[in-house]
């Protein structure tokens, strides 16, 4: 099996940086990513969970490629009761029931949207639905 | 760092930075000038190639002043901040200045003194990198390399990529020229000379489907020496139409039990390499089946002299604009579009003929690399089929033989008057777009961001970075 590259492994480490609270697990792809698990990760409003684990692949065509989707604990649901709005599906990550959140970047700069960034703009994205 | 194996070399050089040397070189006053070029370095199997990265001009009087010993010199303080660039960012460092003559040059008794005091000790400052000089003449230029333990080696030739590709020797070369009767017709336009330049190139083609299988052809038939050819699928029944001279046992051998019968279709480049061993015979073909994106694939490309893209994947374009910039090789991406809805309509239909070199046309910067969809292709078909959603890059997209003919046949034709130097100074450089519901041709004009880490000369950008630089294949 293919290790994980350098840039991806530099990838890990600025996540961890940046949540230095939360359990991070990473394991090869295969192909010279690693799927990546970020726990205890605080939710907020609205949801009715307070925190989630959050997956993705940063896959070896990063940090050209987009990393997404993103997936979170399969039994999120709103604080208000109310179903999912678009952006959001049930899906498996890594054999294991989830939620899929699909935010897309489709115009990104190597050089600063890290997968650290990308992933604080999803958590963002979620706290404001 | 492996050693550098000691060659004869060759150096490129994009078309607007030898404007801007020769600006300063030649200013009209008859006098001698200095500058620094510092030039990424590739170790191929024709040799050392140094890509022109940075033009460091070395202003008179100040950079460049009378010598103690010959007529002019650099400074040292100019010449210690770029030797040290040179060692940070793994690049070859060339000190420059010209003479009279128009068509030959060489370096002179002072001169090569002057490497021989110098060089050695700025080969340790720069970590075992190349270093050397240039001499330029009007049409002409001669070089000396440096290597580890005094070796040296001098430069065969200078090729400058712009809208001609412009050949600069020391002095003019002395051909024999073969007249081939089988290429009388067309050598009628650009000589013997042209025909045995053709002769001379290494042509790669990544995908060779309906777009690629289109060029090998035209490539062929023009009387190129030399091809690399990369893909890794084998010929379907539904694609048979849009391969030139496919036949129905390339994809189905009948005689064999039905479950085996596609198993051993013939690979696409194999029957590419037999359309071009019908057109020239004397062709050299190294036939990949493997796909661009695994690094043996793509070492095998980097030192052609020009690459044709037809292989529509962000993976593929990603890599392509990559070579280009990274090790100066010029190129064109192809290809069509046939958009239809689920609902049956279709919209505009076009194809088209991107140029891509060093200085113009980068494929990033133009957003043409679409980074979800590189990261669709990455992620495995397993991994993805527990996704909710994702399009998937495998579904067969509609595909034409006219279409793809009439972006082939523009590249190649462009690339012709390329390299052949039959090219208007001032021809079209903007991507060649055919729309074929409106019977409209036109042109789109690509934009340049300014620091983009592809095509850029910012810090950490790829631009004629060599060897020394990651390319974005796949991991080992």
């Amino acid at each position: 099996m293919t290790s994980i590259t350098p840039i991806v492994e530099k990838a890990i480490a600025q996540i961890r940086a940046s949540f230095p609270d939360c359990p991070l697990e990473s394991v090869p792809d295969g192909g010279g990513g690693a799927f990546v698990t970020l726990n205890s990760v605080p939710l907020g409003h609205p949801w009715a969970q307070t925190d989630t684990w959050i997956g993705f692949q940063i896959t070896f065509q990063y940090p050209y490629a987009d990393v997404y989707p993103h997936f979170v604990r399969p039994d999120l649901k709103r604080a208000d009761g109310q179903p999912f709005g678009p952006g959001l599906g049930q899906a498996q990550f890594q054999n294991q029931s989830a939620v899929q959140v699909s935010r897309k970047s489709n115009k990104l700069n190597p050089a600063i949207d890290t997968a650290a960034l990308k992933l604080l703009k999803v958590l963002q994205w979620l706290r404001s639905q | 760092m492996a050693p550098i194996t000691v060659t004869p070399w060759r150096l490129v050089l994009p078309e607007a930075m030898k404007a801007e040397l020769f600006a300063h070189l030649f200013p009209g006053d008859n006098d001698e000038h200095g500058a620094i070029i510092l030039a990424g370095v590739c170790q191929t199997d024709r040799g050392l190639k140094l890509v022109a990265r940075e033009l460091h001009l070395a202003i008179d009087g100040k950079d460049y002043v009378p010598g103690r010993h010959g007529y002019r010199m650099l400074k040292g303080e100019f010449i210690q901040s770029r030797i040290l660039r040179a060692r940070d960012l793994k690049l070859a460092y060339l000190a420059i200045h010209n003479h009279g003559g128009t068509t030959s040059v060489g370096f002179s008794s002072d001169d090569f003194a002057s490497h021989e005091r110098g060089y050695p000790s700025l080969v340790d400052i720069s970590r075992g990198l190349p270093v050397g000089a240039l001499v330029f003449a009007r049409s002409a230029v001669a070089g000396d390399l440096w290597f580890e333990d005094k070796q040296r080696a001098p430069l065969k030739e200078a090729i400058v990529l712009g809208q001609r590709r412009e050949l600069l020797y020391p002095s003019p070369l002395k051909t024999t020229q073969v007249r081939r009767l089988e290429f009388d017709r067309q050598s009628r336009l650009f000589g013997d000379a042209g025909q045995e330049l053709l002769r001379s190139l290494r042509i790669g083609i990544i995908g060779l489907g309906g777009a690629g299988s289109i060029l090998a052809e035209l490539l062929g038939r023009l009387g190129i020496g030399e091809f690399v050819l990369a893909d890794p699928d084998r010929a379907e029944v539904a694609n048979l139409p849009r391969l030139i001279a496919a036949r129905r046992m390339d994809a189905i051998i009948d005689w064999l039990p039905r479950g085996l019968r596609t198993r051993f279709a013939r690979y696409k480049v194999e029957m590419a390499a037999r359309n071009i061993r019908r057109a020239n015979p004397s062709a050299r073909i190294v036939a990949l089946q493997a796909n661009f994106l695994e690094p043996d694939v793509a070492k095998q490309l980097v030192d052609c002299d020009y690459l044709f893209l037809a292989a529509d994947t962000m993976g593929a374009r990603l890599l392509f604009n990559a070579i280009v910039h990274q090790h100066g090789v010029p190129g064109v991406q192809v290809g069509a579009k046939v958009p239809v809805s689920p609902s049956g309509e279709v919209g505009d239909v076009f194809c088209v003929a991107r140029k891509v070199t060093p200085g113009h046309g980068c494929l990033w910067c133009n957003g043409l690399i679409n980074p979800s969809r590189l990261q669709d292709e990455a992620v495995s078909d397993e991994a993805r089929r527990g996704y909710a959603y994702v399009a998937d890059p495998q579904v067969a997209a509609p595909s034409v033989i006219t279409l793809n003919a009439i972006a082939c046949s523009h590249a190649a034709d462009d690339f012709l008057f390329q390299v052949t130097g039959l090219k208007n100074q001032d021809a079209q450089q903007d991507w060649f777009r055919w729309n074929s519901r409106k019977g409209t041709a036109g042109y789109d004009g690509p934009r340049r961001d300014l620091e983009c880490l592809e095509c850029s000369s910012v810090d950490d950008s790829r631009l004629g970075r060599g060897d020394f630089f990651p390319l974005p294949t796949r991991a080992k």
